[in-house]
């Protein structure tokens, strides 16, 4: 508490400075644009050094008391702002010009806004432009590819789907490394909302949020502009700003349609029937057994030859539409807008639909006093399937499935296990799996707050805010008598229905105080305070024994056995003070100091409180007067940033030592669930970043680079300790993880005029490494391999997503066994032999995006690579086999195995039930490089002369396909994959995933 | 100049009011460790909690008992179940790191009822040595299953965090030791007639001490004990085979692992009746089928069930039927640690040894009980050695699925013979489950302890 009486003291220190009062004088004019003489509304026009000032009317009228001796500043979005003294002039007409450079663009810094040119650290923005023709669903898919030091996995292709977003590395090996994602102030929910595991594609809370709703994303990648969020900051934040309305009067409304096609990038190639009998009745032979005996017989087992990735695959119809209405006058602004959105997932039955609603108000009482509103409404409904690990998994089922079944008897009807010619177990019927069983989730979001601003002074203004970020899940499951759970495993149905709500209330007050002293002397002063909230209730409900398998009997008031019902409920919080102070010296030398007082609810008393310092200095080079020999140079800022972040983001109650419910034979009792740490407490990165911003031949040439050097200690970790303490892990703070970084992003307006050609280059190189462990023993993880223990490692001197595994060294051309280097020289290969065999992170990624426009046509296109990232293609474990099991289809690199003597191979001979050649290696391994065309987007913008005549403002023709073309060495279905969704320590594995999936739309764009 | 400060002021001090609402919230289902035992009525939910993890280890120790030995074929996808069907084991099996754990962790929370008990007050003192017996009793079973699945082991007999994660081996001869204390000292205090069978009594561990004392070899206690069951009248044998295979809480049943249908192990990785039914992860093996549908067998080939329809491939089409008939069956996912045939079984191989083969108070005798049940043709032996192998054949007629199987093998020096008869996969260091590999990185006192040839 001691803290919190130091901020509150800081608080008292805040006395605003006096305020002279002068004759005042009514001035007025009227605001143009060079460009075609039109008036220009919504202008902002503001005594220098005050906050006194207003906006142009609908006619760029303006009018305002001005004192003597002032200096008008003329900003508007787009445009140069420009400063003119007042005399004794009462009318003053301005003429604005635009501006390409940039650099008076208004960015969103966490509680604030600065213009781009005075920002002191690394903040990458994607600007609505960048996404409005990609039919991405959710915000984090918009960020893929556009901004350096950001990597962004979309885990499968499923839609709606997990997608993996780090900024500058991942500094956790236990706590989340999602960044903070921030929806116009209010913390959203990431990752999965969903209570059930469906194999390894979650659904995603990102993906309620419309980005047609977005007016721009920007990521805080430095501790200089970062702090401000201080316990939450490590992973980076993520800002999302939503489209409002602006000071014109004139109402536009927006249509926007698009329809299109998905179909999965790539379909596997596995055996038919015939060459799978013949591999399987070699791999019987080879372990000395008699085929026919097990039943493989020529021309009996091979009669069906069922291709189960056709008979699961279709091709989705996607479509989107999207209504909205922008505008406002000098006292009210608004943006309203509407979505639907519906995308079939390239699986049968599988599909995600959406409804999106938006109302953001401002309303200005007084110079002193206005308010306003944002407000998201959405909901979806996500028709999911099973895949991945999941032996009755869609995707997954289709690629095991033996060919030697039918899906359909003779009448048509799906066949079920109740059948005698169902393959049973471990094969199930993917196409019933598909479309017999409801996997429905409902998902309601709100996000939505109210805010004031007061001014108590021109220069001092408060800012208070509620928000809420509400989301409430309902699951409703029924898996019938006909599919895998509910009728070969369970016999009579399997009927699961769960609610979640997850809420997060916040109130923001933010006090800021601008000054300018002696025309030299800039000064912004933050200061402010938040409390958060979150509350999570989850409940669930289990049936089995239904009556039948009709609709009406799928509920569980229809169950015969009620079972494994629960509730729960959690609640964290965070209190927090912060301020950041800003001082910018004639323009040329800026300094910047920001830190966060958080105290959350995850920690133990006495480490409830962490301190988040930060210090940051620039040096506008250009402005210095050597530089004027230098005109092309537009702006030069050469940066620095070093300061602390943390991550809190672990389980709540970690730091008690508990009991929990148990029960046994119809009592229940109190059984220990955790080991205590009471010094359990933050985890810390200390992070520094140097930063060149250039803007070049009046902003053809905008280059932004950044060096940095994080290192994060006292890592939260679930520590394994050794089970003869009753526990298998710990949670400590233990170890240290660096990341270190190089980052470009430029963008070049290559030709002008006519013709017009942008380039937009952004590229990353993050090396990752866990430089301290408790000890050296290495922490296992990912899934559990024969004869390696597992498939990830975290080990000192690696980074994080370390494959784990046996060295593959090739096939013995004499024995066609597989060949594994023996590590300890002990003549056997043990598990000891196991060893470092790759790495899931990319050595370098980015993207490089074109754009030309001529006329009324416009064509982007987007490329995005990833250099030097290993994949698992633990599919292959299955699909490629050497014989361990006969339950699986192989893929057509089996037909390569060895076979006899002397054969040169890399496919070991396959042998039934021998596990020794399927050892989890090196062989599993791949390059997962690659280079995709990302998005392809041609536009035509139809001749003002033709969208008058049909009384619209504008129209927009264009058609967009995304993953159009890959270049890639990987032999699995794609390299873009993670079945473990948001995982670090075990990225990159390639587990029976849905490929992504390539989408071909046409838009139509109208607007009123 | 005081508005400019009282709107601030209000707000510092809502936060400061909403501090410890926020920042102390409730936690859902969570006793801490500290409250966890504090005094009388505490006692009941935490005896409860070491019998919920005590359950943990029986469907471990069956595997280990049956899936290690000649009792199962895998056909599943599992990993540790395909190593120990095909007999190619590994330290990070996870099995084998499921059992290991499991005991340790029934053996922590019997640590912490022995350590925390003396301190409350308020307990009648029957009551106190109950509870001690009971903590005991299970302390020294879960040391008897981990001394002979894994040889010498950690032997842990507090809570204390530091001592047990740097902790390494003590011989078995120690564990056995330790063990016979435990088991003693629990005897005289558990009650004669438990509420239940899922419940430890006074019959449990005399069945407990008898099978001890088997594996020790020492014909005479082991005899003794086994009498003590017998004559207790507390159990009776059922009056069909079948009655075992399919219901739970049977009138032999002397302690007994219960699951009501809220906390079935359903579709869990260790769920046996998921393992054998539902998945059919494992299925019977053909050499252990020609032995249950052997005419000396009888009805107690009911163990398993036969399904045409499954029959293809590699696939037998039998079905382990001891834990339930139908897949999820929610009724009979019971796991019997201990019963009467087992107690019979032990006793005429107690007697067998000392000579007594033929006549009243025979090994004979006993083995007909058995038979008798079963609708099997009676026993007879003219030798030690014959009616000693009888015995041994009995076992996996009488007791197949129950996890007897490889510990059977190993006290009689049998098991490298017909386990390398059964897989050509089979290797002495089998005898033995491995250390787990977790354990061995994670717990100094155990580097260089593998178990040799793993």
């Amino acid at each position: 508490m001691k803290q919190v009486l130091l901020i509150c003291f800081f608080l008292f220190l805040l006395l605003p400075l006096p305020h002279e009062l002068l004759a005042q004088r009514a001035v007025s004019g009227k605001i143009t644009s060079s460009e075609d003489n039109s008036d220009l509304p919504g202008v902002n026009v503001l005594v220098k050094g005050t906050a006194n000032g207003t906006t142009t009317n609908a006619n760029g009228i303006y009018s305002l008391d001005v004192p003597a001796q002032a200096t008008l500043v003329f900003s508007y979005i787009g445009y140069v702002t420009q400063e003119i003294p007042v005399t004794n002039q009462t009318a003053i007409n301005v003429v604005l010009r635009p501006d390409v450079t940039q650099l008076t663009e208004v960015v969103v810094t966490g509680y604030g806004t600065q213009e781009r040119k005075d920002i002191i650290g690394s903040i990458a923005t994607v600007s609505s432009e960048k996404f409005k023709d990609i039919p991405i669903a959710g915000i984090d898919q918009a960020l893929q590819g556009q901004a350096s030091g950001v990597q962004v996995t979309q885990s499968s292709g499923t839609p709606g789907g997990g997608i993996t977003v780090r900024v500058r590395g991942a500094t956790s090996v236990s706590a989340s490394n999602r960044p903070l994602f921030i929806v116009d102030g209010v913390p959203v929910e990431d990752g999965a909302l969903a209570l059930r595991d469906f194999g390894g594609q979650n659904d995603n809370a990102l993906s309620t949020i419309n980005p047609n709703d977005v007016e721009s994303i920007n990521v805080y990648k430095d501790v200089a502009t970062k702090a401000i969020y201080g316990s939450r900051a490590a992973n980076g934040v993520v800002y999302i700003t939503t489209k409002r309305g602006k000071n014109d009067s004139r109402t536009v409304i927006n249509a926007d349609v698009q329809h299109g096609i998905i179909d999965p990038v790539r379909k596997i190639e596995l055996l038919n029937a015939t060459e799978l009998l013949e591999l399987q009745q070699e791999a019987v032979r080879n372990a000395g057994g008699n085929p026919e005996q097990l039943g493989l017989i020529s021309g009996v087992t091979d009669a069906v030859n069922t291709d189960w990735l056709d008979a699961v695959f279709r091709r989705g119809i996607y479509q989107q539409y999207q209504l909205n209405a922008r505008g406002g006058n000098e006292r009210t602004r608004f943006y309203a807008s509407g979505n639907y959105r519906n995308e079939e997932g390239v699986q049968l039955n599988n599909r995600f639909e959406r409804y999106t609603g938006t109302l953001n108000l401002d309303h200005k009482v007084s110079n002193k006093l206005s308010f306003g509103n944002n407000l998201l409404l959405a909901r979806t409904k996500n028709m999911r399937v099973k895949g991945d690990n999941f032996l009755d998994g869609v995707y997954s089922g289709a690629l095991k499935s033996l060919p030697f079944f039918h899906p359909y008897d003779e009448q048509g009807r799906l066949i079920g296990p109740s059948d005698p010619a169902y393959p049973s177990f471990p094969n199930f019927n993917p196409v019933g799996q598909a479309i017999l069983p409801r996997f429905d989730t409902y998902t309601t979001k709100i996000v939505g707050g109210i805010f004031a601003d007061y001014s108590f002074l021109p220069e001092l203004k408060l800012t208070s805010k509620f928000s809420i970020d509400y989301n409430g899940v309902t699951e409703d499951q029924f898996e019938p008598s006909s599919t895998a759970i509910g009728g070969y495993l369970l016999g009579r149905g399997y009927g699961v229905y769960s609610t979640g709500t997850y809420s997060t209330l916040i109130n923001t007050n933010v006090l800021t105080y601008t000054r300018t002293l002696k025309e030299k002397h800039s000064f912004n002063i933050l200061l402010g305070s938040e409390i958060l909230q979150r509350t999570e209730r989850t409940s669930s409900v289990t049936g089995q024994e239904f009556p039948s398998d009709e609709y009406t009997f799928s509920y569980i008031a229809s169950a015969g056995v009620v079972n494994q019902g629960s509730s729960f409920l959690l609640k964290n919080g965070l209190v927090s003070f912060f301020t950041k102070v800003n001082y910018d010296l004639a323009d040329k030398y800026l300094f910047s100091i920001t830190a966060r007082q958080d105290g959350s609810s995850r920690f133990g008393r006495g480490r409830q409180f962490g301190f988040f310092p930060s210090a940051a200095a620039a040096w506008r080079i250009s402005g210095e007067p050597f530089m004027q020999n230098f005109a092309f140079v537009n702006d030069l800022k050469l940066r620095a940033s070093f300061g602390y972040t943390g991550n809190e983001r672990i389980g709540d109650f970690e730091y008690l030592g508990t009991f929990s419910a148990a029960t046994y034979s119809g009592s229940s009792g109190l059984a220990p669930s955790r080991l205590e740490n009471a010094e359990l407490q933050w985890e810390r990165t200390r992070e520094v970043d140097f930063g060149v911003d250039a803007s070049l031949w009046n902003g053809r040439i905008n280059i932004t680079a950044d060096a940095y050097d994080n290192l994060t200690d006292k890592l939260l970790f679930d520590q394994p300790i050794p089970s003869t303490t009753g526990f298998e892990t710990v949670k400590g703070n233990i170890g240290k993880v660096a990341n270190k970084g190089f980052e470009l992003g430029v963008n070049s307006i290559n030709f002008d005029g006519n013709f017009k050609w942008s380039t937009s280059l952004n590229f990353s190189r993050n090396l990752n490494k866990v430089i301290e462990l408790v000890d050296t023993l290495p922490i296992f993880r990912g899934y559990t391999a024969s004869q390696a223990g597992n498939t990830n490692v975290v080990l000192p001197g690696q980074p994080l997503g370390t494959f784990w595994g046996l060295e593959f060294l090739g096939v013995d051309p004499a024995t066609g066994d597989a060949i594994y280097q023996d590590i300890n020289g002990d003549g056997e290969i043990t598990d000891q032999d196991a060893t470092i065999i790759g790495n899931a992170q990319p050595d370098f990624l980015g993207g490089i995006t074109n754009t030309v426009s001529w006329k009324g046509f416009d064509l982007s296109v987007f490329f995005q690579f990833s250099y030097g990232n290993d994949i698992l293609n633990f599919t292959n474990t299955g699909l490629l086999n050497s014989g361990e099991d006969l339950n699986t289809n192989q893929v057509r690199e089996a037909l390569k195995r060895w076979r006899k003597p002397g054969d040169i191979t890399s496919v070991p001979r396959y042998e039934y039930e021998s596990t020794f050649n399927n050892y989890h290696s090196s062989r599993f391994i791949e390059d997962g490089s690659y280079v995709r065309l990302k998005n392809l987007t041609l536009g035509y913008r139809l001749p003002p002369n033709m969208i008058s005549r049909l009384k619209l403002n504008n129209a927009r023709v264009y058609v967009s396909g995304t993953n159009l073309w890959t270049l890639t060495p990987y032999t699995g279905s794609d390299p873009e994959v993670s079945t473990l969704d948001g995982s670090t320590t075990a990225q990159g594995i390639d587990f029976y995933t849905l490929p992504q999936v390539r989408t071909v739309i046409i838009g139509l764009n109208l607007g009123f | 100049m005081s508005k400019f400060i009282k709107y601030p002021l209000f707000i510092v001090l809502f936060i400061i009011a909403s501090c410890n609402d926020i920042l102390d919230p409730q936690p859902i289902n969570l006793q801490i460790t500290e409250l966890a035992l504090n005094d009388a009525n505490d006692v009941g939910p935490v005896v409860t909690g070491l019998y919920a993890a005590l359950r943990g280890t029986g469907a471990p120790t069956m595997i280990a008992g049956d899936f290690t030995a000649d009792m199962v074929t895998h056909r599943g996808t599992f990993t540790q179940y395909r190593e120990l069907g095909t007999k190619q084991i590994t330290p990070a099996n996870a099995a084998i790191t499921a059992l290991w754990s499991n005991l340790y962790n029934t053996i922590y929370s019997a640590n912490f009822i022995l350590e925390r008990l003396p301190d409350i007050t308020g307990i009648p003192a029957a009551q106190r040595r109950e509870v001690t017996a009971t903590a005991r009793f299970l302390r020294g079973y879960c040391y008897f299953i981990g001394v002979n699945t894994y040889g010498d082991m950690p032997l842990v007999t507090t809570t204390d965090r530091n001592t047990n994660r740097n902790i390494d081996r003590t011989s078995r001869e120690e564990i056995i030791s330790f063990i016979e204390q435990d088991y003693l000292a629990a005897l005289p205090d558990l009650p004669e007639e438990p509420a239940s069978v899922a419940f430890a009594s006074r019959g449990a561990v005399q069945a407990a001490l008898a099978r001890f004392y088997l594996y020790q070899r020492d014909w005479a206690k082991a005899e003794q004990y086994a009498t003590d069951v017998i004559t207790s009248e507390n159990y009776t044998l059922v009056s069909e085979f079948v009655q075992l295979v399919q219901q739970d809480f049977t009138t032999e049943a002397i302690l007994e692992l219960g699951y009501t249908a809220n906390d079935d192990p359903g579709t869990s990785a260790t769920g046996l009746n998921n393992l054998f039914v539902g998945r059919r992860e494992v299925i019977p093996s053909n050499e252990i089928l020609d032995s249950l549908y052997s005419a000396p067998s009888g009805d107690r080939r009911r163990t398993v069930n036969f399904d045409p329809a499954l029959l293809r491939g590699t696939d037998n089409g039998f079905i382990v039927a001891k834990y339930g008939n139908v897949p999820n069956d929610l009724e009979n996912n019971n796991i019997v640690l201990f019963r009467l045939g087992e107690v019979y079984l032990i006793r005429a191989e107690a007697r067998a040894w000392q000579g007594k083969i033929n006549g009243a108070g025979s090994a004979e005798e006993d083995l007909n009980v058995l038979r008798a049940r079963a609708k099997a043709p009676n026993a007879t032996a003219g030798t030690q050695n014959q009616m000693l192998s009888l015995i041994l054949r009995e076992r996996i007629y009488e007791l197949a699925y129950e996890g007897h199987r490889w510990y059977d093998l190993k006290r009689t020096n049998r098991v490298n013979q017909v386990m390398a008869a059964f897989s050509r996969n089979w290797r002495p260091a089998y005898e033995l489950w491995p250390v787990p590999q977790r354990e061995i990185q994670s717990n100094p006192g155990l580097a260089n302890a593998q178990n040799p040839g793993y």
